[in-house]
């Protein structure tokens, strides 16, 4: 048992580990979750960030651009003089102001590169002042002096200093642009290493998970299969030892049977041989008789002797009809031990009415009240119920308390299984001592004024036993007796033939 | 009964014998009575050495038996009686202590032609005992094939 009990116990401990882990692993799972959202948002965060650093790079190039195709422009125009380099000229410096400002809201949020870009604008100016200086100079046709100004190299200059500036702008945002990728790559790679951490703490959950479930299936089905061994050897064992219940009772009743048959057939000879001997007596005493003629004192003699000669052989015949009876006793109680029960529906209103009915007269003659309640059915045998009631019945009859109007009482009533009946009398009663003694064979309590071999109760108990039922009593000397019987509502088909 | 028919009894105990014996001869039965103890003295009897029960063809016979027997049941007797070409028409009376009725019905069944239980009543005994010399008086047994 206690291994059993052990197996059964770790199956009973090991689940407590199962939730743990689960809750670890929805813990790391929404850990994983929420560091991937965190981080696919710094991603993104990253992301927009190289593409701002890109777009102010273009800007900032844009400025550069639009200053070159300005000048080119300026220069077409000197050289050719066509208006098609005019328009060029005035829309390329027109970009300028707007590109500027553009590129002034790209870096507004970082204020080195404000400061630089704050240089940046009045050579800006400047220079666009320089080439509408030489623009206007080539538009009056004085070449010589447009070509002066820009021999001069105040021009080149100051369009040298805005590169130089812009250049510094363009690689400050590069590196800009090198961290932020740095960052973003970094990023990424927590990511990926949160994630494939993630998953394998999720793995290793799941296959320790997987170990647990399986061992407590496995320890659940060993303390199956204990629990099954356990319960096949307890119905053997209930089985063998019911086969030898039914045996050893067998044996009981085979024995008293043989015994009393055994004990019959001596007794035929004692009665038989005694009343011989009665016989020859007679004729004895009657030759005996016939020879002592007249004298009388012989012959009263003879008639003692005669008389003491009854008396002995009515000891002998009244002792045999006795022990006929005990014998007679034994064997009836051995045939209802051996008789099958066959279990049916019984009203028993209508049983213990018959018996009343029965004893209606027997009853009105020593002015005995007989009252019977109602009383629950039940599925028992017939015959042994009968045999019990009008047992009860007969006693409650027979011993009555002299000088009280006799009352007997049968009620009954449910409990769970079983149903209990009462036969109440308010007759001589049993002393405490005699309580037990009256159930057993041969035994009887009280005055012995009443005919019978006190086989009755010790019937009764053994009926109602063999029903699946118990009998107790409740009495006390001069007040009345209660004998309540317990009987299960529905008899089993195979009980009584154990017993 | 015809004085030549011959009552073969057997009866364990010596008293019952002879108180039936005894009431059988009140009765005004005088036919002879051979009575056995035992079973396989009876047996010996009836079937004789070869166990066919050829010696005993054609004799008159009327068979009182007793069920408990010290060295065999008296059912086996009675089953080996009607069971022989012989003796198959031989009354037999069962005398017994048993009045179980399974014994009783087992009995007819085998052939028995009267089952009497003995009653310790002595009154009852004697009364059934003579009943029976007198039945013994009237009873026709088959004749000599």
């Amino acid at each position: 048992m206690s291994s059993i009990q052990t197996t059964a116990a770790r199956a009973r401990q090991s689940p407590g580990a199962q939730p743990t882990l689960l809750a670890i692993g929805f813990a790391v799972l929404i850990a994983i979750s929420a560091a991937s959202v965190w981080l696919a948002a710094r991603s993104n965060d990253d992301s927009d960030m190289v593409v701002h650093t890109l777009e102010v790079q273009n800007r900032l190039s844009l400025i550069l651009l639009n200053l070159r195709r300005a000048e080119s422009a300026q220069r077409g125009f000197g050289i050719t003089n066509q208006l098609s380099y005019l328009t060029e000229y005035r829309e390329s410096a027109g970009n300028v102001p707007g590109v500027l400002e553009s590129a002034r809201s790209a870096v507004s949020d970082n204020p080195v590169q404000v400061d630089r870009l704050n240089q940046v604008a009045p050579l800006v100016a400047e220079k666009l002042e320089e080439m509408q200086r030489v623009l206007d100079l080539f538009e009056k046709g004085s070449a010589t002096e447009a070509q002066q100004a820009i021999k001069a190299g105040a021009g080149r200059n100051l369009m040298e200093a805005i590169r130089q500036q812009i250049l510094v702008m363009l690689n400050s945002e590069r590196e800009l642009l090198d961290i932020r990728r740095a960052d973003s790559t970094r990023t990424n790679a927590y990511l990926m290493t949160a994630t494939l951490i993630g998953s394998a703490i999720i793995v290793i959950i799941g296959a320790i998970s997987l170990y647990l479930v399986q061992r407590t299936l496995r320890q659940r089905e060993e303390a199956r299969r204990a629990v099954e061994f356990s319960n096949d050897n307890l119905e053997k064992t209930i089985a063998e030892r019911t086969a030898d219940l039914r045996l050893a009772n067998e044996e009981i009743q085979r024995f008293a049977y043989i015994v009393s048959h055994d004990l019959r057939s001596p007794l035929v000879n004692v009665m038989g041989f005694t009343s011989e001997i009665e016989t020859i007596k007679k004729d004895t005493f009657e030759q005996l008789a016939a020879l002592r003629k007249d004298d009388v004192e012989a012959t009263k003699k003879d008639v003692e002797m005669s008389r003491d000669f009854d008396e002995s052989l009515e000891f002998i015949k009244s002792s045999i009809g006795k022990m006929d009876r005990l014998i007679n006793s034994i064997l009836k109680l051995s045939r209802e031990g051996t008789r099958t029960f066959h279990p049916e529906y019984v009203s028993m209103d209508g049983l213990v009415k018959s018996i009343t009915d029965n004893v209606a007269h027997q009853a009105a003659e020593k002015d005995i009240e007989i009252i019977v309640e109602s009383l629950p059915p039940l599925k028992s045998d017939r015959l042994a119920l009968e045999q019990i009631f009008s047992n009860l019945v007969d006693n409650a009859l027979k011993y009555t308390q002299p000088g009280r109007a006799g009352r007997i009482r049968v009620g009954g009533r449910n409990s769970q299984t079983q149903v209990i009946y009462e036969v109440e009398d308010n007759g001589r009663g049993i002393a405490a001592e005699d309580h037990d003694r009256i159930f057993d064979l041969f035994r009887r309590a009280g005055q012995q004024d009443q005919r019978g071999e006190g086989i009755g109760l010790a019937h009764v108990r053994a009926l109602v036993r063999r029903l699946g039922g118990y009998m107790t009593l409740r009495s006390e000397l001069g007040e009345g007796s209660t004998f309540i019987i317990t009987l299960p509502r529905h008899m089993q088909e195979t009980e009584g033939k154990a017993a | 009964m015809s004085e030549h028919v011959l009552i073969v009894m057997v009866e364990d105990d010596e008293g019952h014998a002879r108180l039936i014996e005894k009431n059988i001869r009140r009765a005004g039965v005088s036919n002879e009575i051979r009575g056995f103890d035992n079973g396989t003295k009876a047996v010996e009897f009836l079937f004789g050495q070869d166990g066919s029960a050829l010696i005993n063809a054609g004799k008159p016979m009327l068979i009182m038996l007793d069920l408990n027997l010290p060295d065999m049941s008296g059912v086996d007797i009675l089953r080996r009686v009607k069971e022989n070409e012989h003796l198959k028409r031989t009354p037999v009376v069962v005398l017994t202590t048993t009045d179980d009725e399974r014994e009783i019905k087992r009995c007819y069944d085998l052939g028995a032609n009267v089952y009497i239980t003995k009653p310790v009543n002595y009154e009852s005994f004697a009364n059934a005992i003579r009943q029976l010399g007198l039945f013994f008086s009237v009873i026709q047994v088959p004749a000599p094939a």
